[in-house]
């Protein structure tokens, strides 16, 4: 039997190993990894003891409900309009020249990097009671009450400004491997562009775009600075949000909030689990072409 | 396999009714908003007409001599430029290990850097609020707390920018060679690995600086005491009742800090040259190293 290596070599086999990794593996695991089990349990521990008590309490309460399906319609509705705008956007992007490209690539990223409290301040410039946008129809002689600032409607226009660009940046790259040869091969079967459409581009395109489809509603719904900000004036009228609701309680009432903040979180990061998995999966798959 | 590079040759088409109401919906819905912010600014009184009535500095003045403003602006600088500098700090040596000795760095990296991407930052604040009420109580709700936070989920844009330039460059093999010319570890940190990833780690540290720089809902939940430029704001919009100036100051305060993030995104795009911009780890780079 060979001696063991002593335990003074091993530790410094380790640290060679390991070491100018460490500070930044101890950030994360502080700041990410180690704040997601505190929630879990928060969640599902009451009193030293796995229960399923808070759920009940909290999935029970009405305003939580509203807010849990207000969020995924939310989710649902931004991201297959991103898709319907986004997709064409992408494929017509990535055929332009090289200038126009750059332009509408640079026009797309400074859009995608405004969001937050500055992009909800936008959004009451140009369509609130008094915006830009306001005025202007009312300038013309229409009767027009633009949409309460905190309804679905104002938060799905406000949230496109960043969910559009972000979905052409994320689906442009794949926009390539649709070939050059295909089309002309499928002119040559005389295929008409609806068919080639049909039959060769958006099967091959499909996971692709589901994919972007997916981030966009998994970030839609985790969406909370818009949401603050445009909720701002209108009190308890605004739509509830999960992220909405989960702020108010820490804003609120940090001892007694927590259990209902940490099932929401729980909820939130259930959803984040199951796209990220299958985002995992459709691009797999999407790879097939390659 | 990347698949950055566009094709040149294309199926194109003359321009068609659909194609230009596309692009010029777009282009109005993206510029509308900016313009209407930067009008808001400069009007007097603009409650009636298309236009403004008439058009003043005052409010520019006003935000700008203006304190609390001041002293946001300068919260949110350092903040964003500590969560940059301790971003390329932390991140370059782990990137570096994980590429020449142990690639199981790059497991935890990749798996670690999908909690920012995919979790939203309400939930992470709230959970780093609760972790470090139990752990470390002393520094709950301050500013160090807040700064590890924006550090921690601006991280996966440093790792991905600079992995990016160090597979470009192809630094292992540089390593190697530097080695064998008897270089001294740090004669190869310095001389060899940091002057090829330049472009990575500017790009990273942009990029970092930006997520910190608008970022809204672990300032709130994180510090209490901090005040940003999207806390003022955020209290701007909810105070506001009408008064004349507060809106227009914030739309002052509104197109300063977009002109910030246009000036980094600019420099990112052009230093890109249009290519990848937000450095997602986007259907390109999912299966390998990311395109920096």
């Amino acid at each position: 039997m060979p001696p063991r290596t002593p335990l003074r070599v091993r530790a410094r086999q380790m640290a060679s190993r390991w070491a100018p990794a460490a500070p930044l593996m101890l950030l994360v695991s502080y700041c990410l990894i180690a704040p997601i089990i505190v929630l879990v349990l928060q969640a599902f521990w009451v009193n030293g003891a796995p229960s399923l008590e808070l759920w009940g309490r909290v999935l029970g309460q009405a305003s939580n409900q509203d807010a849990i399906v207000t969020s995924l319609g939310l989710g649902i509705a931004s991201a297959t309009v991103t898709l319907v705008i986004g997709s064409p956007a992408a494929w017509l992007i990535s055929r332009m020249f090289a200038s126009q490209r750059a332009f509408w690539m640079g026009l797309l990223n400074v859009a995608a990097n405004f969001g937050g409290i500055g992009l909800a301040f936008s959004y009451l410039a140009t369509l609130g009671v008094v915006g830009m946008v306001t005025l202007m129809i009312q300038a013309l002689g229409i009767h027009f009450d633009p949409p309460r600032s905190s309804s679905v409607a104002a938060l799905l226009m406000a949230y496109e400004y960043t969910n559009i660009p972000l979905f052409v940046l994320l689906t442009i790259p794949a926009m390539s491997i649709l070939r050059e040869d295909w089309w002309e091969a499928a002119q040559v079967a005389s295929a008409t562009r609806l068919q080639f459409w049909r039959r060769i581009g958006l099967p091959v395109l499909a996971p692709f775009l589901a994919a972007g489809w997916l981030l966009i509603f998994t970030w839609t719904i985790g969406i909370y600075g818009i949401a603050y900000g445009l909720a701002g004036q209108s009190g308890g009228t605004a739509a509830r949000l999960i992220t909405l609701q989960i702020g108010t309680t820490l804003q609120s009432d940090v001892i007694t909030g927590t259990g209902q903040a940490a099932v929401l979180s729980v909820v939130l990061l259930a959803i984040a689990v199951v796209s990220l998995l299958s985002y995992r999966r459709l691009l797999r798959r999407a790879m097939r072409w390659l | 396999m990347a698949l950055t590079a566009l094709p040149r040759t294309l199926p194109r088409s003359r321009p068609s009714l659909g194609r230009v109401l596309l692009f010029g919906g777009l282009f109005g819905y993206f510029l509308l908003p900016m313009v209407a912010v930067v009008l808001y600014s400069f009007a007097t009184r603009w409650t009636a007409n298309i236009l403004p009535d008439g058009y003043t500095l005052d409010w520019w003045i006003s935000a700008v001599t203006d304190s609390a403003v001041r002293e946001a602006f300068g919260t949110t600088l350092i903040l964003a430029t500590l969560t940059a500098l301790l971003d390329i700090v932390l991140v370059v040596p782990a990137a570096y290990w994980s590429r020449v000795r142990n690639r199981r760095i790059r497991t935890f990296i990749e798996v670690s850097a999908a909690i920012p991407f995919a979790l939203p930052y309400i939930v992470i604040a709230f959970g780093l609020l609760q972790f470090a009420g139990i752990v470390t109580p002393g520094i709950q709700g301050t500013f160090p707390l807040l700064l590890l936070g924006h550090t921690a989920i601006a991280f996966p844009f440093m790792y991905w920018a600079v992995d990016g330039a160090m597979s470009a460059a192809g630094i292992e093999r540089l390593s190697e060679a530097a080695e064998a010319c008897g270089a001294s570890p740090y004669q190869i940190i310095r001389r060899v690995v940091l002057p090829n990833i330049v472009p990575g780690i500017v790009s990273g540290a942009l990029l970092s600086f930006a997520t910190s720089f608008g970022e809204f809902a672990m300032v709130q939940t994180l510090a209490r005491g901090v005040y940003t430029i999207p806390i003022w704001s955020a209290g701007e919009i909810r105070s506001y009742s009408g008064d004349a100036g507060a809106f227009n100051r914030l739309a002052a305060v509104t197109v300063v800090s977009f002109l910030v993030l246009f000036v980094l995104s600019g420099i990112v795009v052009y230093r890109n040259r249009g290519q990848i911009v937000r450095l997602l780890p986007s259907v390109a780079n999912s299966e390998g190293r990311p395109t920096a």
